[in-house]
């Protein structure tokens, strides 16, 4: 489970490797026919879709018979002037014809200087070049809003999977060992409470791995991608994002996640406490369910509308704040205050919840009759 | 010593546990009996902290808190392990919660399982053994620490006659090591057996509390057991006999309206006859917890 993204990843990868590998197959190719020896390395650097093996047009023509090649591009030099003519099954591509044009361009060039016979002075004025400068400002409202929005949806997203995953093992763990009497061998031994406490901290222990996983896993992407010939430019290209979004991940966003982890666990816990058996845990787990999605779509619609008063509200509410806060904080659209005032309201009901389930646990662990969850819910009250 | 006093607990508006007390002895067997729901569950349940009540309970003279816990031993009354663990695995796990540690557990799982005779399954899956073996290893989970208070909730419930006799020969092996031991069962003559003293709840109080010889002989020696070539109806004639039935191994049983008529019954009875068997008792714990718990 754990693994299953880096696995997707490696078969991305694989993917991407093999079709790249195969998108230059032999048929694909083109030939260059010149007995410029220089000009024809120049223009089959790229072996992958031009091919140096036909020397003659001639033996170039054979190979596009036999299809061996999709062209061939002859080039010959006319008293100074480069002549070049393809002749295949298929057009180059546009990519193809620009790098043609672009080598044969530098070549005749210099060709042209050579034959000018031009001093130093005229050679350096000649090749003058005019100058493009761009500025692109910081706040360039739709990258900002790009890193924005991808950060909002990791982070969402991330806290989504989690819950649903560890939310229901929790119930149903709960589930399977309530009535069993080794819990009162084991709350023989000590205090249920600590038991309790033991179980969150053990299964937060558990996340938290699972998140450090994700975390060595996508530092090693980052270091890595830059050293793969068919992930480097995709990299590059957004080095900036991926740095920005990994800043919005790294801040107060992820102690939201890990006490919404937390309280949804503790309250998961007390969902599984309450039923008989683990295959009822579905039905039990259901208000964590509900809760869990309110938040999750309340937030993937409001995502955009950080000043809405839904988010500013919910913000403050425990389980809900864990959703919509971070996208106050991403979207700068509260100050540290408010930030505090959530944090402390989050942290007070995660531990008030951890302390009232603890209490009750030896309760709630013990029944055995199946009396549906609300009176199992009173009588944990009334054992208590 | 294990001391309860004033032990009240309700659940909601039913009350459970009237104001309970009794003490159980160090070296010393209490048989804590009682009908199903009388309150002896929740009684165990109070000592254990797994639910609060109103009262004291305290151990050696201590409350029973956090620290008190490594002192006892607890059997609960269905058996319930971890069926993927190993036995080694599990009694690890429940000895490490005793304080014990694993060299600690290793040494004395091997003696343990020597003495149940279930040498060699140390590293044996619990789901592969069978339910007499799964109820010596949590019994050994029970014992392994070597507790001062053993509490033995139904502990021969579903064990074969030879386990039986094994598990008694070790609850006295226990009391011998000066243990307090308190078990409950709904077998009279395993509590009749093994226990020094009784308490018997019904209705959430206690209703018998004492040496078993002492509270048996205090309802008097009612009971004659007798073979004789009289007939059933003749017995049923004698006088001051209220209740005459026939034991299966062809002597007779007679209630007394009291002790003191059982001289007035053997006179009549030996009449110029030879009498086999003549045997004044008191009634049995089984026709005391009866009487007491109010089953006719």
């Amino acid at each position: 489970m754990v693994l299953s993204p880096f696995i997707f990843l490696l078969l991305s990868f694989g993917v991407g490797y093999l079709s790249s590998t195969m998108a230059g197959s032999k048929e694909d190719r083109v030939a260059v026919v010149t007995a410029d020896s220089r000009l024809k390395k120049q223009l089959t650097v790229d072996k992958t879709n031009t091919t140096a093996k036909y020397p003659t047009v001639t033996a170039a023509k054979k190979a596009l018979i036999s299809k061996k090649i999709k062209g061939y591009l002859k080039v010959e030099n006319m008293n100074g002037k480069l002549t070049a003519a393809y002749f295949g099954v298929e057009h180059l591509s546009e990519t193809q014809h620009d790098r043609f044009l672009q080598i044969l361009s530098a070549q005749q060039q210099i060709m042209n200087l050579k034959k000018a016979q031009l001093s130093q002075n005229q050679l350096l004025t000649l090749r003058t070049q005019p100058q493009l400068k761009q500025t692109v400002s910081d706040n360039n409202q739709n990258a900002q809003s790009a890193v924005k929005l991808v950060s909002f949806m990791a982070l969402l997203f991330i806290m989504y999977f989690i819950l649903l995953t560890y939310t229901t093992t929790v119930a149903q763990e709960i589930a399977s060992e309530k009535g069993t009497k080794i819990m009162e061998m084991i709350f023989s031994s000590m205090p249920a409470k600590n038991y309790f406490y033991g179980k969150i901290l053990g299964t937060f222990g558990v996340i938290a791995t699972h998140l450090a996983i994700y975390l060595i896993g996508g530092m090693s992407l980052y270091f890595v991608s830059p050293h793969f010939e068919f992930t480097k430019s995709i990299f590059n290209e957004n080095k900036e994002t991926v740095d920005k979004v990994v800043a919005n991940l790294s801040n107060l966003n992820l102690l939201y996640v890990l006490l919404g982890v937390i309280i949804f666990t503790v309250l998961a816990a007390l969902c599984g406490s309450l039923v008989v058996r683990p295959e009822d845990t579905s039905k039990a787990i259901q208000p964590v369910m509900y809760l869990v999605m309110a938040g999750f779509f309340g937030a993937l619609i409001l995502g955009q509308s950080a000043d809405n008063v839904i988010v500013k509200v919910a913000s403050f509410i425990p389980f809900l704040s864990s959703f919509f806060m971070p996208i106050r904080l991403i979207n700068g659209n509260t100050d540290t205050f408010q930030v505090v005032i959530s944090l402390i309201i989050l942290l007070a009901s995660t531990v008030g919840l951890t302390v009232y389930v603890g209490s009750l646990y030896a309760g709630l662990i013990l029944q055995t009759d199946d009396v549906g969850l609300i009176k199992s819910f009173r009588r944990g009250l009334k054992i208590k | 010593m294990l001391e309860v006093k004033g032990l009240y607990k309700s659940f909601g508006t039913k009350e459970v546990l009237k104001g309970v007390s009794f003490e159980a002895e160090t070296g010393k067997i209490t048989g804590l009996v009682g009908k199903n729901g009388a309150g002896k569950t929740t009684i165990f349940h109070s000592i254990l902290n797994f639910v609060e009540s109103t009262g004291q309970i305290s151990f050696s003279g201590v409350p029973i808190t956090k620290e008190t816990y490594q002192k006892i031993g607890y059997l609960p009354e269905e058996r319930s392990l971890m069926p993927k663990l190993t036995v080694f695995d599990q009694v690890r796990f429940l000895a490490n919660l005793k304080g014990l540690s694993t060299a600690v557990v290793r040494k004395r799982l091997a003696w343990w399982l020597e003495r149940l005779q279930v040498k060699g399954k140390a590293e044996d899956k619990i789901k592969s053994l069978s339910k007499g073996n799964q109820q010596k290893v949590q019994l050994i989970c029970t014992l392994i620490h070597k507790p001062q208070l053993i509490i033995l909730d139904e502990p021969f419930s579903g064990l074969d006659p030879v386990n039986t006799d094994l598990l008694k020969q070790i609850i006295l092996e226990e009391k011998k090591h000066g243990a307090v031991i308190i078990f409950s069962d709904h077998d009279m003559t395993n509590v009749e057996e093994l226990c020094d003293d009784l308490v018997m709840v019904n209705d959430g109080q206690i209703v018998l509390n004492g040496d078993i010889q002492s509270i048996r002989e205090s309802f008097g020696l009612t009971r004659i057991f007798v073979r004789t070539p009289r007939s059933l109806e003749e017995l049923q004639q004698l006088a001051h006999v209220k209740k005459v039935s026939q034991t299966k191994f062809g002597s007779y049983r007679l209630v007394l309206e009291d002790e003191k008529y059982g001289t007035a019954i053997f006179d009549e009875v030996t009449k110029g006859e030879y009498v086999q068997t003549f045997d004044q008792q008191p009634p049995t714990l089984n026709e005391i917890f009866k009487m007491k718990a109010g089953v006719k």
